[in-house]
């Protein structure tokens, strides 16, 4: 019994070292973000501001414009996934339901297209855009992220699981298939698309190379990309640089708490999004 | 509603699931389609819903040609064997569902939802949604679902198989109450030949896609057409033994032990000499013989079970085992020899390689 | 059963996949073929979308480039940095949390955090920690009597900072993972075990090691492909630079680089072939034994 207390105790020490281990950029961003200038750049570091400079955020905020960097962020973030899931719910229904020539190959061949690194999409794609004449406006931000695979993926096996009786009770009730897909499927699907529109508007937000190639002008930057530009401009002022850096990392850290479980489940299930 | 179905075929990539069928069922009446997995008869019950199309034949619901009619349009009802309730809406939007898709008025539909649900005693548990319901409580739900349309028909799918055997004598009766007071033309399709016999009006019988016999529950039971029939009903099974017709054409030979069997009335067809036969006799039809002079088959005693009011006396005529109902005051012990007697007109008589019963 | 396609189902399915095809045939289909045949485009006006030769010279261009090979090289020294690290931290993190213990999920949140935050605001975050002078990172190296070191500006540990920085952001996926796959793990073998008198490191060792093997392999290759692809850490944590001396120059970056700071488009797509053919190979392998690894 001894030993077992022992290693259980053990077993915390652990996870507790490696907890503080996760923690401590956060802790450092937030005790830097909160300081007066003088006591950043000091050595030993001090943990714990003398006095909290909640100015340092409104002084960051307006030192760049991360007002619009923001409305960038949640236009493309709310209509990209908003977009997704109405492409994937349709695209998810014919590939569960609707048996039809080269069903099959197609979903193989799609499959096999997310094997492919985004990394050689970039050049044509930044080629098209330009032909379309999108870039640096937001259909360029926006339109090639209205698809995507993987959720379509994911929710065809949650779909797979709804009982065909259900559709054929709800075809005798009088209910088209449209309608079906949009008033039964779709409240049943909740938890499948509250993952992929979660993982979704995480990826959006984080974006930063696709956002960095697509947009020059400073109306038309995101957040992260605002960030970078911002951080040549700020120097050594890491109180603001790091007030910054929370404004972007908090909001996606608040989501993943209130609705961690979507996340997790998500992850596990699929384990292919990296 | 009066349903024909004439020459109703279905073929699925390799197997013809229904062959042929020609059926004509009455308004008003509750008819059970039975038969093994794999008879047809979900098929035949999906075609009636328009959930298939048949590959040939008519389907004809009072005098209208149905074949192309999608099932919304067919004023029918329709309960699953898994109920199919929409689990994220309450009992009443469940119920609501199929109204609220005819576009009817909303109180309108609320109020017939709640005389639904009255009707089949759930009036209760509106509010909840079908996870927190029982299985009965699921299925009074899906029958009231299938009922508010006010529909000419109603089909079950084999809507008594997930329940447990005490609720499944409850609900089947359940059902045959409310479609009596509903008045509602039924069909109903169940493998449990039990179920079929106590609630229907009819039962249509049906193997390898094929129509076996389509009479009154007690007809088919006491006239089967032939041996398929004879053997998918009752329980324990008939008894069959191997037997030859004598050259008057009324007398029965068993081929293992040649004791034989007089039948009331000889056989009309003389070519049927020659064939061999199966003389098929319930286990209910034997009675224990005391009277050493009137013809019996000798058989010896291998067990005598006591099953509630009867006794189940297993025996061996030569090689062949068979059961027999008897009464219990009877003392028989294991390996007596006794003779036991068939009742009259009760022996039937199969042609071995047909299976037609020659006697009905 | 009766479900055979038909040409009237075919025709609705083609309005319900229409807004998703449209999309991925554009913007990802396409630039698949695309991409291909740009990298063998040698002379190319993109504002014109005109070519005017083609051949192997990007290629003959990417491999007689030093520099290529050195992000190819830096690339696969991320890699292994990472890869092995980060599972075994992640296996023994996970384990420890599929113990009874009490506080799991919050643990688990925990760990999972940094995997949701911006890559570059985090990187951001951790050239502070860096910082040469003022890092808390040497700060507390120098409890230890360590003294200072030059994280992001000497040559030798550009990539080690790299390195912690991609192990604390991706821990939390992996550990994820192998708590599912942990999960999966009937008990009653340890039940077995533990009668048979098998010690905790013992069972560590005969049965969770082996019975996770498919979880294992699966995270490794998952891993790999990514690391492979490492671009924003690099490109936020030195400002932009490939590090100091490029000594952190991956594989993406120089196809950015050629790409966007050059715009030399041809070399860029046949260096980014390049990197689809080694993340190719990984996948193959994964989809060969992913396979045959299976209990």
């Amino acid at each position: 019994m001894q030993k077992e207390a022992l290693s259980k105790g053990f077993i915390y020490l652990l996870l507790i070292l490696g907890s503080i281990l996760m923690l401590l950029p956060f802790v450092w961003m937030i005790s830097t973000s909160l300081k007066l200038p003088n006591e950043v750049m000091i050595m030993p570091p001090k943990w714990i501001p003398s006095d909290i400079q909640w100015s340092n955020y409104i002084e960051a905020w307006f030192s760049a414009p991360f007002a619009i960097y923001s409305v960038n962020s949640v236009i493309v973030l709310i209509s990209s996934t908003i977009g997704e899931l109405i492409t994937t719910i349709l695209a998810a229904y014919a590939f569960s339901r609707i048996n039809f020539y080269g069903r099959e190959l197609i979903f193989s061949v799609l499959l096999g297209t997310m094997m492919v690194p985004g990394e050689v999409l970039l050049i044509p794609n930044f080629v098209t855009l330009s032909n379309l004449g999108w870039i640096d406006h937001y259909q360029a931000l926006i339109v090639p992220w209205l698809a995507s695979i993987f959720s379509i993926f994911l929710l065809r096996q949650f779909f797979f699981s709804i009982p065909k009786e259900l559709s054929f009770a709800a075809k005798i009730d009088g209910c088209s298939d449209f309608r079906f897909l949009w008033s039964v499927m779709v409240p049943l699907a909740k938890p499948a698309l509250i993952t992929i529109a979660i993982l979704k508007a995480i990826g959006s937000w984080n974006a930063f190379l696709w956002p960095l190639i697509v947009t020059s002008s400073e109306e038309m930057r995101t957040l992260p990309v605002g960030l970078i530009s911002f951080s040549t401009d700020a120097g050594t002022r890491y109180e603001l640089l790091m007030a910054a850096s929370s404004m972007i990392i908090l909001p996606m850290i608040i989501l993943f708490i209130v609705l961690q479980k979507y996340i997790i489940e998500g992850v596990a299930r699929a384990g292919i999004k990296g | 509603m009066k349903i024909q179905l004439k020459d109703i075929t279905m073929r699925f990539d390799h197997t013809t699931a229904v062959d042929h069928l020609n059926v004509t069922i009455e308004e008003g009446k509750l008819v059970s389609l039975l038969g093994p997995s794999g008879c047809g008869k979900s098929t035949t019950l999906y075609m009636l819903a328009g959930l298939y199309r048949p590959s040939e034949g008519e389907l004809y619901f009072g005098e209208r040609l149905v074949n192309k009619i999608e099932p919304e349009n067919r004023e029918i009802g329709m309960v699953f064997q898994n109920y199919a309730l929409y689990p994220h809406l309450t009992v009443l939007k469940n119920i609501m569902f199929p109204l609220k898709m005819a576009k009817v008025p909303k109180k309108e539909a609320e109020a017939r939802a709640k005389e639904m649900a009255a009707l089949v005693q759930i009036d209760h548990l509106l509010d909840r949604k079908p996870s927190q319901l029982s299985g009965g409580q699921q299925q009074r739900v899906a029958i009231a679902r299938a009922l508010v349309k006010k529909p000419k028909l109603l089909l079950l799918d084999e809507p008594l198989s997930n329940l447990d055997a005490r609720l499944r004598l409850e609900m089947r009766e359940e059902i045959r109450r409310i479609q009596q007071e509903v008045g509602i033309t039924t069909i109903f399709v169940t493998h449990d030949q039990e179920e079929a016999m106590s609630i229907s009006d009819h039962v249509l019988l049906m193997k390898d896609g094929r129509m076996q016999q389509y009479s009154a529950p007690q007809d088919m039971y006491d006239y089967p057409k032939n041996k398929f029939v004879a053997q998918f009903l009752g329980n324990p099974p008939i008894n069959i033994f191997p037997a030859k017709l004598s050259d008057d054409l009324q007398t029965i030979v068993l081929q293992d032990t040649r004791e034989t069997l007089q039948l009331e009335a000889p056989i009309s067809d003389p070519a049927a000499m020659n064939g061999d036969y199966e003389l098929g006799i319930r286990p209910e039809d034997f009675y224990i013989e005391t009277d050493s002079v009137k013809a019996g088959l000798k058989v010896e005693t291998i067990r005598v079970e006591r099953i509630g009011r009867d006794n189940l006396l297993n025996a061996k005529l030569g090689q062949i085992n068979l059961r027999a109902i008897i009464s219990p005051d009877v003392k028989i012990n294991k390996g007596d020899m006794i003779t036991l007697g068939i009742r009259p007109g009760r022996a039937r008589l199969f042609d071995s390689s047909s299976g037609h019963n020659l006697l009905h | 059963m009766n479900d055979k396609p038909t040409l009237n189902k075919t025709l609705k399915a083609v309005l319900y996949l229409l807004p998703a095809l449209v999309i991925i045939v554009t913007f990802s289909i396409y630039p698949i073929v695309k991409s291909f045949f740009m990298s063998f485009y040698t002379d190319y006006d993109y504002f014109k979308d005109l070519v005017y030769a083609r051949g192997l010279d990007n290629y003959k261009v990417i491999f007689e480039d030093p520099e290529f090979w050195k992000s190819l090289g830096n690339t696969l020294l991320f890699v292994v940095g990472v890869v092995p690290l980060s599972i075994i931290i992640s296996l023994v993190i996970a384990t420890l949390l599929n113990q009874k213990i009490k506080f799991r999920g919050l643990f688990r949140t925990i760990y999972f955090l940094p995997f949701v935050t911006s890559v570059v605001a985090v990187s951001i975050v951790w050239r502070w920690i860096f910082h040469s002078q003022y890092g808390v990172l040497n700060y507390f190296l120098g409890l230890f009597g360590i003294s200072p070191i030059n994280w992001l500006t000497d040559p030798t540990w550009a990539m080690p900072s790299l390195v912690i920085l991609a192990i604390w952001k991706g821990l939390g996926y992996n550990i994820i993972i192998f708590l599912a796959g942990l999960q999966n793990i009937n008990q009653q073998y340890y039940l077995a075990a533990k009668i048979d008198g098998a010690g905790a490191w013992e069972r560590f060792k005969n049965i969770t090691v082996p019975l996770l093997s498919p979880t294992t392999f699966f995270i490794s290759i998952v891993s790999i492909i990514n690391s492979f692809k490492v671009f924003d850490e690099v490109y936020a944590l030195f400002g932009g630079q490939p590090g100091p001396a490029g000594s952190a120059e991956t594989i993406v970056y120089y196809i950015y680089n050629k790409f966007y700071g050059e715009w030399d488009f041809g070399v860029a797509s046949a260096a980014a072939y390049v990197l689809f053919l080694v993340i190719f190979i990984f996948t193959l392998i994964q989809l060969y034994f992913g396979k045959k690894v299976n209990y």
